[in-house]
C-alpha cells in the first residue's frame, strides 16, 4: 500500500497509509500527519487518490506546498517525490498498490472459493462500531449542506444554474438532460456527469468536454471552482454551502 | 427507444451447482438476477424463489394495479419503482417463510438485483452484492452499492478499494434476503438514452474481470447476447471461481432500425428479441 514518510532532520517521523480517503497535513491536532511548526498552516496541504493517481494539493497556505522544491498548488506526486512542508519533508512510496484506479485495470484478487454468509445484525453492529464514530462524522463533515451546483458562465441552455440532485447528470440537447443544450448542431449527450462514492466525476458524451482548458483522457472528478466547457457551453461547478 | 438484451449463466469452472438465477421477461423489459447462499441446494432454491417472486409481482401489476406498497418509499418514485421495491421485499419474506417451514433451509438467503425499464425510465431495486452497472459514453458506472463488509469499510474509509480486493472478507454481506424479516432495498430511478448499456451481474464476474475491461468488451460487442457469452468466458478462462451471471440490456434508437437492418439484414437473434439462456 503507498504510504508516506515524514522526516525531520533525515529522520523519519510518522508514517501514514494513503488509501480511500485523502491525507491531511497541517498544524491542526486533527490532521493525519501534524506538523507542531509555526511554519506551517493550520490545515496545510492533502495528499489523496485520484484516478489512480497520488496527488497533493495545496490548501492556500501560507507558506506553500514545495514538490522537489518547486511551489505548487497542485500536482501529481511519483514513487520518491518529496514535498516540503515548512522544515518538514514528506517523502512519497507509492510502491504498493493504488487504490481505485477508475480508468486504469483494476487488480483482481486471487479466485479462491468461499461460501458468501451474511452478518446477523449483532455481529455487523460491533464490527463496524469501531469505525462508526470516526465514519459518521467523516460523513458529517463532507455533507454539511454542500450542493453541488452547476453555474451556466456562457453559451444557451435552458436555466442558469443547476443543483445536481440526481446520480447521472446529463449535459445535451435531449429532452432528457438535466442541463438542456440550445441551439443547431448540438450533440443529445455531449457529456456528463455522475456521482460517484468520493464525489462527482465528468466523463464524455458524444464531446469531449474540457476543464479548467484541459481536455479530459475519461472520467475525473470534478473540484469546487473548476470551468467545463462543452458544445459551446460555459459552466462552473461549485459546492454551494 | 428500442431494446435488446441478452443473459447467460454459468456454473463457472469449480462449483458443482449453479446457485445463480435470472430471468428476463421481455415484454416487460424487466430483468432479474439472484445469487443463492446456503448449504446443499439450498442457495438455488433461493436465488430461484427471490427471482420468481420479483418477476411474478411485477407481471401482476396489470391485474392487480393496487397491491400493497412494503418498504419505505422516496417521494416521486414511478408506481413501477415502488413495485419493484416492493417485490424485492416480497422475496425476502417468501425466502423467510420457506426458511422457516422447512428448516433444513435454515441460513439460506440471496442476493437481488432487478432492473426495470418503462419508457426511457429505469427503475433498480437491489439488495446484496450483484451489481448493476451503467455504460454511457464509454464510461462504466456502477449503480449499486454492495452491501458487503469490504465495500461498507471502503466507504468509510477505513481500508482501501486494493485492500478490499484482498480481503478475505469479501464474501461477508450485510445485506440479503432471507437474512432478516425485515430488510432495507435500495431503489432508485434513471433516465436511459439511446446507446446506454445496461448490465447486471453476479459477484462471480466482478471478483474476476475488472471494470475498464467489462467496459472494453461491451463496447467492443454489439450484441447483446455475445456481450453476455464474451463475459462469462472471459470469467471462466480467469478460473471461474464461482457461479457467473451476466444480463445484458442495450437501448438502441428507434431511426437506427430500418438502417442497421439494412446493413446487416435480419440476423436470427432478432427473431426472440435477442434473448438466450434463461431459466
Amino acid at each position: 500500500m503507498p504510504k508516506l514518510s515524514l522526516m525531520f532532520d533525515n529522520k523519519v517521523v510518522k508514517e501514514v497509509p494513503v488509501g480511500g480517503r485523502a491525507v491531511t497535513i497541517g498544524r491542526a491536532p486533527d490532521n493525519d500527519l501534524y506538523v507542531d511548526n509555526l511554519a506551517v498552516s493550520n490545515y496545510h496541504a492533502k495528499i489523496y487518490f485520484e484516478a489512480g493517481r497520488m496527488v497533493v494539493e495545496d490548501l492556500d497556505s501560507l507558506n506553500g506546498t514545495f514538490v522537489n522544491d518547486l511551489r505548487i498548488e497542485r500536482a501529481t506526486l511519483h514513487d520518491g517525490d518529496k514535498v516540503h512542508i515548512g522544515k518538514h519533508v514528506i517523502k512519497v512510496d507509492t510502491s504498493g498498490d493504488a487504490p481505485v484506479p477508475w480508468e486504469s485495470g483494476r487488480k483482481t484478487a486471487a479466485p479462491r472459493i468461499n461460501e458468501t454468509m451474511v452478518l446477523d445484525t449483532k455481529e455487523r453492529r460491533e464490527m463496524l462500531q469501531q469505525a462508526a464514530a470516526m465514519g459518521e462524522s467523516m460523513q458529517f463533515a463532507s455533507s454539511r449542506m454542500k450542493v453541488p451546483t452547476l453555474m451556466v458562465l456562457g453559451g444557451k441552455t435552458d436555466q442558469k444554474e443547476y443543483v445536481l440532485t440526481n446520480k447521472l447528470t446529463v449535459i445535451g440537447k435531449s429532452m432528457m438532460a438535466t442541463v438542456k443544450l440550445k441551439g443547431w448542431f448540438k450533440p443529445q449527450m455531449a457529456a456528463q456527469i455522475n456521482q460517484r462514492d468520493d464525489g462527482y466525476y465528468l466523463g464524455p458524451g458524444d464531446k469531449v468536454p474540457t476543464v479548467n482548458g484541459n481536455a479530459i483522457g475519461g472520467p475525473i472528478r470534478l473540484h469546487d471552482g473548476d470551468v467545463i466547457e462543452v458544445s459551446g457551453v460555459k459552466l462552473n461547478f461549485i459546492f454551494r454551502e | 427507444m428500442r431494446i435488446v438484451s441478452g443473459g447467460v449463466t454459468d456454473v463457472g469452472r469449480v462449483r458443482t451447482n449453479n446457485e445463480d438465477s435470472f430471468r428476463i421477461v421481455q415484454p416487460l423489459n424487466l430483468y432479474v438476477l439472484a445469487d443463492g447462499m446456503g448449504g446443499e441446494a439450498h442457495g438455488e432454491i433461493a436465488s430461484a424463489l427471490a427471482v420468481e417472486t420479483v418477476v411474478q409481482h411485477c407481471m401482476d401489476e396489470e391485474a392487480n394495479p393496487a397491491a400493497r406498497v412494503l418498504g419505505p418509499v422516496q417521494a416521486g418514485w414511478s408506481a413501477r419503482t415502488k413495485r419493484l421495491s416492493t417485490a424485492v421485499h416480497l422475496a425476502n419474506k417468501k425466502i423467510c417463510k420457506s426458511a422457516e417451514e422447512h428448516p433444513e433451509q435454515k441460513g439460506m438467503g440471496a442476493t437481488l438485483t432487478s432492473a426495470w425499464i418503462d419508457g426511457a425510465k429505469l427503475s433498480i431495486a437491489h439488495v446484496g452484492d450483484s451489481r448493476a452497472y451503467l455504460l454511457r459514453g464509454g464510461t462504466l458506472l456502477q449503480l449499486t452499492r454492495d452491501h458487503s463488509l469490504v465495500a461498507e469499510q471502503v466507504r468509510r474509509g477505513m481500508i482501501t478499494a486494493a485492500q478490499a480486493e484482498e480481503s478475505e472478507m469479501q464474501s461477508v454481506l450485510l445485506r440479503a434476503l432471507g437474512a432478516q424479516p425485515e430488510i432495507e432495498v435500495d431503489a432508485e430511478e434513471h433516465v436511459l438514452f439511446p446507446r446506454d448499456v445496461l448490465l447486471l451481474c453476479s459477484d462471480g464476474l466482478t471478483r474476476v474481470v475488472t471494470e475498464p475491461e467489462i467496459a472494453g468488451l461491451l463496447q467492443a460487442e454489439s450484441d447483446a447476447v455475445r456481450g453476455a457469452e464474451k463475459l462469462v468466458a472471459l470469467a471462466n478462462e480467469r478460473g471461474g471461481p464461482d457461479n457467473i451471471t451476466v444480463v445484458v440490456v442495450r437501448v438502441l434508437k428507434d431511426s437506427g432500425r430500418w438502417l442497421s437492418w439494412l446493413r446487416r439484414g435480419a440476423r436470427k437473434d432478432l427473431g426472440n428479441n435477442g434473448n438466450t439462456g434463461g431459466k
